[in-house]
């Protein structure tokens, strides 16, 4: 089975755009919505846990942002995917292949970096 | 749902998520073992055996485990967050949550890589794509592996170091 190089276009940009803006959205806690799972609540943007209870009962209503930066990086591939879609074929030729597997290994690394603090922390 | 009830429910869907994840972890680790292997490998030897199954074969099987692994362990996290997680910051076990975070990062960025993944195993003839079919399909692997990993430590770790 073949695919259309319209829908290679879209992938290739989807795959390698994502990597990048979910590490954006880890870095500057980007998240397009927030869950409360204890409460069974969802709320629109990024919301600290200490906004709604009080920091000492912070385990009480924990905060799940995972959910929220996949989200925020999922739009802002979407929008790379679809300009890579119109764009003409001949500028596709140009950009290289290998963003496709830097991208995300960077952007691993880059998440390695961000979680470095959990390995500091002592008891 | 009562807390009982709840927990019933959350343990069938971590052995689910478990079952799963290893049908992915073995096809994947296939796939990428082969596209590794020389191609000049001795017929009827470990790695001419290995490469006589065409790879390819394998994708879409890896995309739907992957997504249903992915899912599943989506639903999972929320019983893990507010359940087990604060037990093991209590605990002071933040090396496992560590690993467990990068295990989530890993897991959506291998997930937005699938629609390019299976292009590249659609297109076998086009010779641009090896070099690029082969890295996407070692990062896959290498997302599931720890994924497998930091998942399988985390459901025991009242047996690591305990």
């Amino acid at each position: 089975m073949m695919c259309r190089p319209a829908f290679r276009r879209f992938a290739f940009a989807f795959g390698t755009a994502f990597a990048v803006f979910y590490v954006l959205a880890l870095a500057k806690n980007l998240a397009l919505f927030t869950v409360y799972p204890s409460f069974g609540v969802v709320v629109w943007g990024t919301h600290l846990a200490r906004d709604v209870v009080d920091p000492a009962l912070g385990f009480v209503a924990p905060a799940m942002y995972w959910y929220g930066w996949a989200a925020t990086a999922a739009l802002g591939a979407l929008g790379v995917g679809l300009v890579a879609v119109v764009m003409p074929e001949q500028w596709a030729r140009w950009i290289w292949l290998g963003w496709l597997w830097v991208a995300p290994a960077s952007a691993m690394l880059g998440c390695i970096y961000l979680t470095l603090p959990w390995f500091r922390l002592n008891l | 749902m009562a807390a009982g009830g709840q927990a019933i429910v959350a343990t069938v869907l971590v052995i689910i998520h478990g079952l799963v994840a290893v049908a992915l972890l073995g096809a994947i680790t296939h796939q990428t073992l082969s596209t590794w292997a020389s191609a000049r490998a001795r017929p009827g030897s470990f790695f001419g055996r290995f490469r006589t199954v065409p790879s390819g074969a394998f994708t879409n099987a890896i995309i739907v485990l992957y997504l249903v692994t992915a899912t599943l362990g989506a639903v999972v996290y929320l019983y893990f967050r507010v359940d087990i997680r604060p037990t093991l910051e209590q605990a002071g076990r933040w090396q496992v949550l560590g690993f467990f975070d990068l295990k989530e990062h890993f897991i959506a960025i291998g997930l937005a890589l699938l629609p390019a993944y299976w292009v590249c195993w659609h297109q076998p003839r086009d010779e641009k794509l090896t070099q690029t079919r082969t890295a996407l399909t070692s990062i896959l692997a290498f997302i599931v592996w720890w994924g497998f990993l930091a998942g399988h430590v985390t459901n025991n770790i009242m047996g690591f170091g305990a």
